[in-house]
């Protein structure tokens, strides 16, 4: 490591971590948006937005400024609507104005591609969010995340902007998972014996890109408890808690390396109540509402760590 | 080019003779049709666009980006015309830097009535409170950015001398960048300066006046924040140099000492390249209302504990009135005559040169001195009799705000307008960095008015910008 003597101004830390969080949300929330309209295929009633609603909490700002929930009203909510903080296009328009604040820390081929995303967001129609064009506009969105994401795996300086940065995305990353998995266990049919009975599993497989992933781990085995074990407890997978957990370690000790252990050690509390929850989470007794329980309280230990990293490095 | 006619001013590109590198690249020019140059200069500035080199206008909801409108024609100076900007450059800001260290000491040149202490000591950007302050190296310009034009002899005159906070320069890099990636052929086998070297330059400079002569200090380029329009070039300037860009709500003074906030506590921090004017600064020592600076800040630097470029104080040097002056005092110090003339001027605080003014309103372009961006600029020959009438009242009102200039017929240079190469107005502005002693940045920023006759070519009124090769 070369000339470590200049510390990151604290500002910039938040940038970073807020730039790899709403990233990574953004990722996420195309995914989730997909899978909710792939499942209705098959349903005569069609697809509960409802449901997503509730898994963000949204429902009540939501009504406040429409009556039903169609597909429509609420993909144009999480999509295009900027008057909602956690819709793609704000959450893009804050990765970009946190990526402004930090533009000198970031490569130039980030920012560009940043501003290359932002431009086609800001240009989207309504026309491209509905139901029969999502598919298409969400790969689309996905698409562009990762190619930032590998923009930076190849372009950004390891050093303490980095760290954070990816701090930031795992954390957010734990989240999504925990939430993909939770609409997937309150939508889903459970068959007897645990044996999956939709081709909606391996939807939600899809949705986080882990099919044929969780394929070679479990050859000719579909298995709700072990779709279940994969996302929770496969650290090979790079959306697992525990993968995304182990990373969050990785990160913490690099900033206990820099900053020492007395400054860190509210951090370093989060950090291991987050791995006593995994150490000692669900196992092959799982019952929907034992996950249910067991992935909210994921939800909040993941809020602990962040804000402990808020109060211990942003000033 | 077969079209393309410069009239009566002086063209870049065509009015030097015995330029062979000049006749090349018009051969090449030439070679290049107009619908084949037009998609080249799409191409160029949508990755202007997507590279965000942009200064910003804010709406209430949006954040408009806007580029400085890129013109692909260079804009190409000689060998010889390049040695006489660059010693004419030193020249003036050895010149202004010893006439600042002066005003702010002992005064020699206004005891011995080179120039009135009224206008001096008076001027709006005068700062007493850096009466007795030494600076390192007695430098106070660090930055410099000197606009010149060029008449119809093709002859370099000072328009402004810019030594607060000259911005600009990050096009200048940027531009070489866009026109190599856009137009490879077009320099292929010519010789041009290299612009790169800018901001290690620059981290050079300021590492050479930080206090107390110390070998590793801590530089920081301090903005107001990714609102303000010039704040990419901050970016730029700050990643060029490798240092952190900070806000004033990043930096603190205890104990007369300059501090960051970082992810591992307080941080000092050495020298401050600024891009924040004097007034906002330190909210104990200038605006207090100012949420941009520093408490504190100007006592710690008065204490020598931390650098600042460019020096508090500077306003006064580049002042339009001082500006007249300026011949004088090159002579005065440096016992030399200016290498580049100023434009000749008429000072309309003094009876002469307000008599001149009046008498001559239509045919003068008058200016306010404490304008910058070519505000309250009137061009009497293209001003209305309403306008004329209202300039005449304001002078009169206030003669001191004023100075008047002959009309200049500023150079020309082919521009790509629609679908035809027509000439536009330049001017150039080259940057000197000054640490121990002063290198000027070959080339610079050639502005160019981008309406037809148009001479102001700043880019809040619509200017653009153009490449400049230097010749060597």
């Amino acid at each position: 490591m070369s000339r470590t003597s200049t510390s990151l101004v604290a500002r910039f830390a938040a940038n970073t971590f807020w730039l790899g969080r709403y990233l990574e949300r953004t990722e996420n929330l195309a995914r989730i948006l997909h899978i909710n309209e792939t499942y209705a295929r098959d349903k005569p009633e069609g697809p509960d937005w409802q449901r997503i609603l509730d898994l963000y909490s949204d429902s009540e700002r939501f009504h406040e400024n429409h009556e039903d929930t169609s597909a429509q009203s609420v993909l144009q909510f999480y999509i295009l609507d900027r008057n909602n903080p956690s819709s793609i296009v704000s959450s893009v328009i804050s990765a970009r104005e946190n990526a402004r604040s930090i533009r000198h820390l970031i490569s130039t081929e980030m920012w560009t591609h940043l501003n290359i995303f932002y431009s086609q967001l800001l240009k989207m129609k309504a026309r491209e969010i509905q139901p029969a064009k999502l598919a298409n506009t969400a790969s689309d969105i996905v698409l562009s995340c990762q190619t930032f994401e590998g923009i930076a795996e190849g372009t950004f300086l390891r050093g303490e902007p980095a760290c954070f940065y990816h701090l930031g995305k795992y954390i957010e990353r734990a989240d999504q998972t925990t939430r993909i998995l939770d609409i997937g266990y309150g939508l889903l049919p459970l068959g007897k014996g645990d044996a999956v009975t939709s081709v909606q599993w391996n939807v939600l497989l899809r949705s986080v890109s882990g099919y044929h992933a969780y394929r070679s781990r479990y050859p000719g085995r579909s298995r709700v408890v072990d779709i279940e074990s994969f996302l929770l407890y496969d650290n090979e997978f790079p959306r697992a808690l525990t993968h995304c957990v182990d990373r969050i370690t990785e990160r913490i000790r690099d900033m206990e390396r820099r900053h020492g252990t007395k400054r860190h050690s509210e951090v370093e509390g989060t950090r291991r109540e987050l791995e006593f929850a995994l150490e000692t989470g669900p196992g092959r007794d799982i019952t929907p509402e034992m996950l249910h329980a067991f992935l909210d309280r994921f939800q909040v230990l993941l809020a602990n760590v962040s804000d402990a990293v808020r109060k211990t490095y942003f000033g | 080019m077969s079209d393309y006619d410069s009239g009566d001013c002086f063209c870049e590109m065509q009015s030097q003779h015995n330029q062979p590198h000049l006749s090349k690249i018009t051969k090449r020019l030439d070679g290049l049709d107009i619908s084949a140059l037009r998609r080249r200069a799409r191409d160029a500035e949508r990755e202007l666009f997507n590279l965000g080199v942009t200064f910003t206008v804010y709406t209430d909801r949006d954040a408009i980006d806007r580029i400085l409108p890129f013109d692909v024609i260079p804009r190409v100076l000689s060998k010889q015309d390049w040695a006489t900007i660059e010693s004419g450059v030193k020249q003036r800001v050895a010149a202004l830097n010893l006439f600042l260290h002066d005003i702010y000491h002992d005064g020699h040149i206004l005891k011995d009535g080179i120039i009135p202490a009224q206008l001096v000591k008076g001027n709006k950007n005068y700062r007493p409170e850096m009466q007795g302050v030494d600076v390192p190296q007695g430098t106070y310009v660090h930055i410099c950015g000197t606009d010149l034009v060029r008449n119809e002899n093709g002859t370099f005159l000072v328009l402004e001398d810019n030594g607060r906070c000259p911005s600009g320069v990050s096009y200048v890099l940027e531009n070489r960048h866009l026109m190599m990636r856009a137009f490879p052929d077009l320099a292929d086998g010519i010789p041009i300066a290299d612009v790169d070297a800018y901001g290690s330059r620059l981290a050079r400079a300021m590492s050479e006046v930080a206090p107390q002569n110390m070998s590793d200090p801590t530089i920081v380029l301090l903005s107001p924040g990714i609102y303000n329009s010039a704040y990419f070039e901050h970016v730029f300037l700050a990643r060029e140099m490798g240092v952190q860009l900070v806000e004033g709500r990043d930096l603190l003074v205890e104990d007369d000492t300059v501090f960051m906030r970082t992810t591992s506590g307080k941080q000092r921090v050495d020298v401050i390249y600024r891009r924040i004017d004097d007034a906002y600064l330190d909210p104990e020592s200038f605006h207090r209302d100012s949420a941009l600076g520093v408490p504190g800040l100007f006592a710690a630097y008065c204490k020598g504990n931390v650098n600042l470029a460019n020096a508090v104080g500077t306003g006064v040097a580049d002042d339009k009135a001082v500006y007249a002056y300026v011949p004088r005092i090159i002579r005065y110090y440096l016992d030399q005559d200016p290498i580049l003339p100023n434009v000749p001027t008429n000072i309309c605080g003094e009876e002469a040169g307000l008599k001149k003014t009046l008498d001559n309103l239509d045919k003068l372009v008058s200016k306010p001195v404490g304008e910058a961006g070519g505000y309250g600029v009137v061009v009497g020959p293209r001003a209305s009799k309403r306008e004329l009438a209202k300039l005449r009242s304001l002078v009169t009102a206030d003669p001191g705000n004023y100075i008047s200039q002959p009309m200049i017929g500023l150079s020309v240079s082919p521009t790509l307008i629609g679908r035809a190469i027509e000439p536009r107005h330049v001017d150039l502005r080259p940057f000197a960095l000054t640490g121990e002693d002063t290198w000027v940045l070959p080339g610079g920023l050639t502005r160019v008015a981008m309406k037809h006759g148009s001479l102001i070519v700043n880019s809040s009124q619509g200017g653009g910008s153009k490449d400049t090769w230097v010749l060597v």
